[in-house]
């Protein structure tokens, strides 16, 4: 019994998170909503990290890393707010090609010349499609209506699931943080709105919230990882815990950054709509309330203090 | 990451779940707030010291087994789910202890701490004073030194297990006219020393679960002073750390009221609205979300890290986590919520629960202080007060 991150995985996050600081900043992201919605040089530099080939298989060209490793990355995309299309080829559609013995294909991924959206019928649209054709409130998303006959495969859609709650906990850290950066400057009264209880309750908040989701959503990708029949229920826990904090991040800091919150102007609304559209990817909150309910109440999953790990 | 207990992790679990099997008292015991209760759970102490079960993270010079957080962890699992009866120690297991093993002489360790182990001296704390709740540092209570004695005069408020404790431990003001948390000593005492009065509070549930102690010229030998004169506000500040942290309020506590709100929430089900289902599933999710981040803990001091200020997350969580599993039980009951004695003979305990649970977010630095710490240590925020 070990639950801590394993340090390699950790190492790259780390890596990965100062690389997006330094390259993929709000006007980046000002620039790709402008006109296009990638950068390739941006991209390049992922695929010169491994990041494309994080889950190949090293056989195929890749780092062979497991789905707890792809977790932290997500977690960064989100937290970067991250416009590439990374997290469907590179931690939800080669997994799910490794479990289906397709591995025709992984090299070219793992190389960053092929992408990957894997339709799902959970999904009405796939995002990051040729020729956006419909509009979603996240400017950086390219949404086109799901093919038809799309499967419903389960580990599709877990894995669909695990990374999506990975990105809501990065894009709440991020938003948190710019509500804290906020209040640390932003006079009112005299004094940095930061000093006032009521502002700093509600942060606080936000940050227990946080505290409390990361352990869920670790216990999922490992539970993935470790192909338990338990699996299901742990995703589902962790997407329903980061949808809600994400809505509390997101919600607490709009209030916090005022009026300035509420314009194009201030970065956190790209924050804001990718925690939106995230929310009600691969299975919305209630999908997977339903889920767990099913799990916990049908007896499917033992319950009480002797089945924390079970 | 390695999510699977070892054979020895689970050979343990056996051990543990086998030997609670065999000694839980079947009979649930009287509250520990009153004083017939209070006398059946220091019987319970003893017995769990007779099968070297009373502190099992302490060494075993002191009493305890040497066992590891994650071990603790798997024997706390089981103790709850056994349905073993509260710790009337736990100021001493969870608070004192480590205090007296991080600050106390080898001649304090030796004196205090392998009673302590046995349930033979059961300890109140005496933090609080009417004028010092979450402002700890407004401590007015005096220790006048006098050769080698503390001479203690004032007054202690709220002190949990004091109306019927042995002994006592708090902060004092040793320097005359030192002001806030400067010219403090934690002292530990003798509760039934000449010129102590107890005077025992009635609580909300109408037990006298903790007193008001007045001291009138008490003489306390100094070497009951742990760490040095006027270092007690850091000896303070460990110990209130132990308290928000990790052992206080282990998570096998929470799972297993999570899975009797589970239970009763199967029992209820034609009556209990989706909402109310919802929140359920939902504080059995938290519930065990808890019981992860403990792990995730103790994994990381285990390997040599530290509990900081994340203590006070974790407080926050817990307490209102408790609370809220109890008020979902409360409108799950419906109208049998306010029965003391449920209709089948059964005693009320969510109701007890309830109204024990109320006092969670309240004591060991109120949750608007753990917010302040949250904000101010781990997000950076300015300092209450200053602009």
């Amino acid at each position: 019994m070990d639950f801590r991150l394993p340090p390699e995985s950790v190492e790259l996050a780390e890596a990965v998170r100062e690389y997006l600081a330094g390259t993929h900043g709000s006007d980046v992201l000002r620039r790709l909503d402008a006109g296009g919605n990638r950068d390739l040089r941006i991209w390049q530099g992922l695929v010169e990290m491994g990041l494309t080939g994080l889950l190949v298989p090293e056989s195929h060209g890749g780092l062979g890393m497991r789905l707890l490793g792809g977790a932290l990355i997500a977690r960064e995309c989100g937290r970067a707010c991250l416009a590439e299309p990374l997290v469907d080829t590179a931690l939800v559609a080669v997994p799910w090609l490794i479990a289906r013995g397709e591995t025709g294909d992984l090299a070219a991924i793992a190389a960053g010349e092929k992408l990957v959206a894997l339709p799902h019928t959970i999904n009405p649209w796939v995002a990051d499609g040729e020729g956006a054709e419909l509009a979603s409130v996240d400017p950086l998303r390219n949404l086109v209506a799901a093919p038809e006959g799309a499967g419903d495969d389960p580990l599709l859609l877990d894995l669909g699931a695990l990374t999506s709650a990975a990105q809501l906990v990065g894009l709440s850290e991020a938003m948190l943080d710019q509500a804290v950066a906020y209040a640390q400057v932003r006079e009112q009264f005299g004094h940095a709105i930061g000093g006032f209880q009521a502002i700093k309750h509600k942060l606080a908040d936000v940050a227990v919230a946080l505290e409390f989701v990361r352990p869920v959503l670790w216990r999922a990708a490992q539970a993935m990882d470790d192909g338990l029949a338990s699996a299901p229920l742990h995703v589902s826990h962790a997407k329903y815990a980061a949808t809600d904090a994400a809505y509390l991040a997101a919600e607490s800091a709009i209030q916090i950054h005022g009026a300035m919150g509420y314009t194009y102007e201030v970065d956190l609304h790209f924050w804001m709509k990718r925690t939106w559209a995230l929310s009600g990817a691969w299975g919305d909150r209630n999908f997977h309330y339903r889920r767990i309910e099913d799990a916990a109440l049908g007896g499917a999953h033992p319950l009480g203090p002797q089945h924390t790990f079970a | 990451m390695d999510l699977a207990y070892t054979p020895r992790q689970q050979a343990f679990r056996q051990e543990v779940r086998e030997w609670l099997a065999a000694h839980v008292p079947a009979e649930r015991l009287v509250t520990l707030e009153r004083k017939e209760g209070f006398d059946q759970h220091v019987a319970w102490e003893r017995e769990l010291a007779s099968g070297n079960w009373g502190m099992v993270t302490w060494p075993s010079e002191y009493g305890g087994r040497g066992l590891d957080l994650i071990e603790w962890l798997i024997f706390e699992e089981e103790y709850w789910a056994a349905g073993a009866p509260l710790r009337a120690n736990q100021n001493g297991i969870f608070l004192l202890g480590p205090t007296i093993m991080e600050f106390g002489s080898d001649e304090q360790k030796a004196r205090f701490l392998p009673p302590m182990a046995r349930g033979e001296v059961i300890w109140a704390q005496a933090w609080s004073e009417p004028g010092a709740g979450s402002d700890m540092a407004a401590i007015k209570a005096t220790a006048r030194r006098d050769g080698d004695h503390y001479v203690i005069n004032g007054q202690k408020t709220w002190s949990s297990r004091a109306s019927f404790a042995d002994w006592g431990f708090g902060l004092f003001r040793t320097e005359e006219g030192s002001r806030r948390h400067k010219g403090l000593s934690f002292l530990l005492f003798d509760l039934e020393a000449p010129g102590i009065t107890r005077r025992p509070i009635r609580q909300l549930h109408g037990d006298p679960g903790f007193a008001e102690l007045f001291f009138d010229e008490v003489r306390v030998p100094a070497e009951n002073r742990i760490a040095g004169e006027g270092e007690g506000w850091k000896v303070a500040m460990a110990t209130a750390g132990f308290e928000r942290g990790l052992m206080l309020r282990s998570p096998g506590r929470f799972q297993a009221t999570a899975a009797r709100l589970m239970a009763l929430l199967r029992e209820t089900a034609e009556r209990a609205s989706p909402g109310l289902r919802e929140d359920v599933v939902r504080l059995w999710m938290n519930a065990q979300a808890y019981a992860y981040n403990t792990y995730q803990v103790a994994a990381r001091i285990m390997a040599g890290g530290s509990i900081g200020a994340e203590a006070s997350l974790n407080k926050i969580f817990w307490s209102e986590l408790d609370r809220a599993m109890h008020r979902a039980a409360m409108h799950l009951l419906g109208p049998a919520a306010e029965l003391r004695t449920l209709p089948d003979g059964r005693a009320n305990e969510w109701l007890e629960g309830y109204i024990f649970s109320l006092s969670g977010p309240i004591y060991a630095g109120s949750n608007e202080i753990q917010r302040n710490i949250t904000a101010e240590r781990l997000l950076g925020l300015p300092r209450v007060g200053a602009g």
